[in-house]
């Protein structure tokens, strides 16, 4: 053991302070030390997750109080999985931006990066606690941590982008907030697991009102449909990297607090048939739109919503298999998304406007990115025999099980909008001449920048291949979130820290 | 158009909000055996801390306040990156009425007893109403005053924002002292004392003196970032 | 209707009213400032009501002072409180930040009008 849960939030958060102070003496260090904080979160909560696979579910109580009274840590199958893959991902999307903002200056790098480290750790709190209001605090640090990162480049448009952001990121915090008091106000409580165990005395009318305000809450977050409006300009005007940061990171941890919610503390039948509603209006509005795009980031962004859209549906079936489905499917999209992200930001890191028509026959001068974005983009389109099919079967049985013969059909013929895109961008990028006057000049990828995308590659070649490699673990994870009862029992009787 | 449906949309709002707060089982169904009694119980027989809210926010849910704390920093520091210009022109700033001499002197006279009476509300947080975050911002106000009487007035950045990251490393460090001689992070490992004293509560005091540091660093630098900005 | 459910009505009323003024001027409003001051209403009106669900009939601050330590009964909630000072400090960092972009709008738009700014497609 290296640590317990809570250092996953105090480390980042001490480094985030002690930054500015060694900057002033030595400037490398704001590079160097965000890189060590998250490789040692990533280690961290590996072995943890390793750990608790063993000897169950882990409860760390903060202040010394018992989970209904104190703040509480919960690292179980479900959580240490989303915690372990946001915080490898941080350290990717590190990794590629360590040399990538050699070129800003000292003071922007060094807010650059305790952004990009306190965007991680929050996530990686929303995920972890079991407290509502703590998960608002969460929220509350990735949004403006979020804000920044997208307003980090001094373009006319990243403010705008930004101050869009903020009214929607502003305007649901509020309503998770009343659906906080509410909540309180009925149940005196904020403990996740003493909610969900006595939702029942709640008023009916109560429950609906309050679960309404924290789909709307949690939705600029998980990026649902009428709540994703600032997504496509955050991810085009941001930096390249971060666009790779919230679909891989950010995104997560919006899902995991709704379904979070939807699953444990409002248990009842009724909203996961909400859920597929959401999920399938979000699918349907946003495939189509991408087909539209003729940014690459903007169309990246769509996709990503439309993923999102499916991993909802997936979950919204509310049966084991759709569960398993949606979590192989959150995992393939936080491995694929960063990097077509990060490699799309290669082949257009010459162009501010990044339309695609400007990466015409990039191939002919970047071959390797080039290969790289079309595997991402083969993988994400469910071909096999990448990672993305897999996930995308295991979608298709789940609903077959169910005779959801609508979802069957929507999800075949949103692939095939899919694979239409992702071609489209394909066949310019291999089959187009390169022509000087319409493509943008080739920049040659740095060494660390090309060492992510290979990682990334490799993970989805490993799990195209040998999809054992991972159902195993997300099989657990599935159980872990079906089972209401036995996550009560953890948390409010067997609260004791079994580490000491 | 626009204005009808937006005055449409809020009707419907205002009338699930006023159904849903103004009736009257919202008082009838509540149950008010929450965490509320275990909270003020503890507060006087383990924390010995006169102010139960002082109690919740810094120990009970203490992990919270580092959020905050942390919520602030972040907003200092999007601020100085989001107006980050190349050449910073620090010490000139446009003052459209420069203020009268009577404003300057007495600006002069209450700045000492405006920084004492912060000093007291964080430093007596634990014992009477006000803490950390009111103390802080009472100090801000008094470097607000100061600023906007005296045009040259000027705050080292770097000075602050040394304040600002030491009392947050403190915070933390006090967190995994908690970690380590108590058994859990941010727990009250010092001695209580007895319940009105001053130095009662253990670690519940020096934590929120703490936070009025921080707090009063970080919206110094921010009043102070926002009025050396030119449009 | 005694003077307590008065008073509770007065102020889940205001609090309601205050959060539908700061969403009307968020939705119609041109300025950019404009909007940002609905937001501080909005957080306002919010902060309102947490404090307002705290409330016990007849209730006294949550301080212990000499001699009064079997007040407990008739204390007000604490928590509410506690939850408010986290919420008005958030609120604080959301409008600094949005301020701070609103400055940099105006460096480059010379103007606060939304309706001149709009170069972002929804």
């Amino acid at each position: 053991m290296v640590g317990t849960p809570v250092f996953l939030i105090a480390i980042p958060l001490l480094a985030a302070f002690l930054i500015p102070l060694i900057g002033m003496i030595w400037k490398e260090s704001v590079r160097i030390i965000p890189g060590l904080v998250l490789a040692y979160m990533t280690v961290l909560s590996a072995s943890l997750y390793l750990f608790i696979l063993e000897n169950g579910t882990y409860v760390e109580t903060i202040a010394g109080w018992q989970a209904p009274w104190g703040i509480d840590l919960v690292f179980s199958p479900l959580t240490g999985l989303l915690a372990t893959i946001m915080t490898f991902m941080g350290f990717i999307v590190w990794l590629y931006s360590y040399r990538f903002k050699s070129n800003v200056e000292f003071e922007a790098a060094k807010k650059y990066f305790i952004f990009l480290m306190l965007l991680v750790a929050g996530s990686v709190g929303i995920v972890i606690t079991g407290d509502i209001f703590n998960q608002f605090v969460f929220i509350e640090i990735v949004g403006i941590s979020a804000y920044a990162l997208t307003a980090f480049y001094t373009g006319r448009n990243s403010a705008e982008a930004a101050f869009k952001y903020l009214i929607m990121g502003s305007l649901s915090a509020s309503a998770l907030l009343i659906a906080i008091i509410i909540v309180y106000a009925q149940l005196g409580t904020l403990n996740m697991a003493e909610i969900a165990a006595n939702i029942d005395q709640m008023n009916v009318h109560y429950r609906i009102i309050a679960m309404i305000f924290f789909i709307i809450g949690i939705g600029v977050e998980a990026e649902i449909f009428p709540l994703n409006g600032w997504a496509p300009d955050a991810y085009t005007e941001a930096p390249g990297p971060v666009g790779g940061a919230f679909s891989g990171i950010v995104v997560k941890a919006g899902i995991y607090a709704m379904v979070r919610m939807m699953f444990t503390l409002f248990d009842i039948s009724g909203p996961m048939k909400i859920l597929i509603v959401i999920g399938l209006v979000t699918l349907i509005v946003a495939e189509t739109s991408a087909l539209r795009q003729e940014k690459l980031k903007r169309m990246l962004a769509y996709s990503s919503i439309g993923q999102m859209g499916l991993v909802l549906v997936a979950f919204g079936m509310g049966t084991k298999a759709g569960v398993f489905a949606a979590l192989f499917l959150m995992l393939n999209h936080a491995i694929i998304k960063p990097l077509l992200f990060l490699s799309g930001s290669f082949l257009t890191f010459n162009t501010t406007e990044k339309y695609i028509s400007q990466i015409t026959g990039m191939a002919k001068k970047m071959p390797v990115v080039s290969v790289l974005f079309a595997l991402g983009a083969l993988a994400i389109s469910g071909l096999p025999p990448f990672s993305g099919f897999w996930s995308k079967l295991s979608v298709l049985t789940a609903a077959a099980d169910e005779n959801l013969m609508l979802i069957i059909a929507l999800v075949l013929i949103i692939s095939v909008i899919e694979i239409v895109y992702y071609f489209r961008v394909i066949n310019r990028l291999f089959f187009f001449e390169y022509d000087e006057s319409v493509s943008v000049k080739p920049h040659k990828p740095g060494f660390n920048g090309m060492i992510a995308l290979f990682i990334l590659a490799g993970l989805i070649l490993l799990i195209g291949f040998y999809p054992a490699s991972v159902t195993g673990y997300l099989d657990l994870a599935a159980d872990d979130l079906l089972n209401t009862h036995q996550y009560i029992d953890k948390v409010l009787q067997l609260g004791q820290s079994i580490i000491q | 158009m626009k204005k009808a449906i937006v005055i449409f949309f809020l009707a419907v709002f205002g009338y699930f909000m006023a159904i849903t707060f103004l009736s009257p089982e919202f008082e009838a169904d509540r149950n008010r055996n929450g965490v509320k009694d275990f909270y003020l119980e503890k507060t006087v027989s383990d924390l010995k801390t006169a102010n139960t809210v002082t109690a919740i926010v810094v120990n009970f849910r203490g992990f919270d306040t580092l959020g905050e704390v942390t919520v602030l920093f972040l907003a200092a520091t999007a601020l100085g990156s989001i107006l980050f210009k190349k050449r910073h022109h620090i010490g000139e700033r446009t003052v459209l009425y420069p203020a009268s001499t009577i404003v300057g002197s007495g600006a002069k006279l209450i700045f000492p007893a405006i920084i004492l009476l912060g000093a007291y509300v964080f430093i007596h947080g634990h014992l009477t109403p006000g803490g950390g975050f009111q103390g802080g911002t009472i100090i801000a106000t008094g470097f607000l005053l100061m600023l906007i009487s005296y045009r040259n007035f000027s705050i080292s950045h770097n000075i602050l924002s040394v304040i600002e990251s030491l009392a947050g490393i403190l915070f933390v460090v006090f967190g995994f002292m908690g970690l380590i001689y108590g058994g859990s992070f941010l727990e009250n490992f010092m001695g209580t004392g007895i319940l009105n004293d001053l130095f009662s509560g253990g670690v519940i005091p020096v934590i929120y003196i703490l936070v009025g540091f921080k707090v009063a660093a970080e919206l110094t630098g921010l009043i102070y970032t926002i009025l050396h900005e030119k449009g | 209707m005694d003077t307590a459910e008065l008073i509770r009505l007065g102020v889940y009323g205001t609090s309601i009213l205050l959060i539908l003024i700061g969403l009307y001027a968020v939705l119609t409003k041109k300025s950019l400032i404009k909007i940002i001051i609905g937001l501080s209403i909005i957080d306002g009106g919010i902060h309102l009501l947490l404090i307002g669900i705290g409330y016990v009939k007849g209730g006294t601050a949550p301080i212990f002072s000499p001699g009064s330590e079997d007040a407990v009964a008739r204390m007000v909630d604490p928590v509410p409180q506690a939850l408010v000072l986290t919420a008005i400090v958030i609120g604080f960092g959301v409008t600094a930040v949005a301020l701070s972009l609103i400055i940099r709008l105006y460096r480059h738009h010379n103007t606060l009008n939304i309706d001149e700014i709009k170069n972002l497609k929804w």
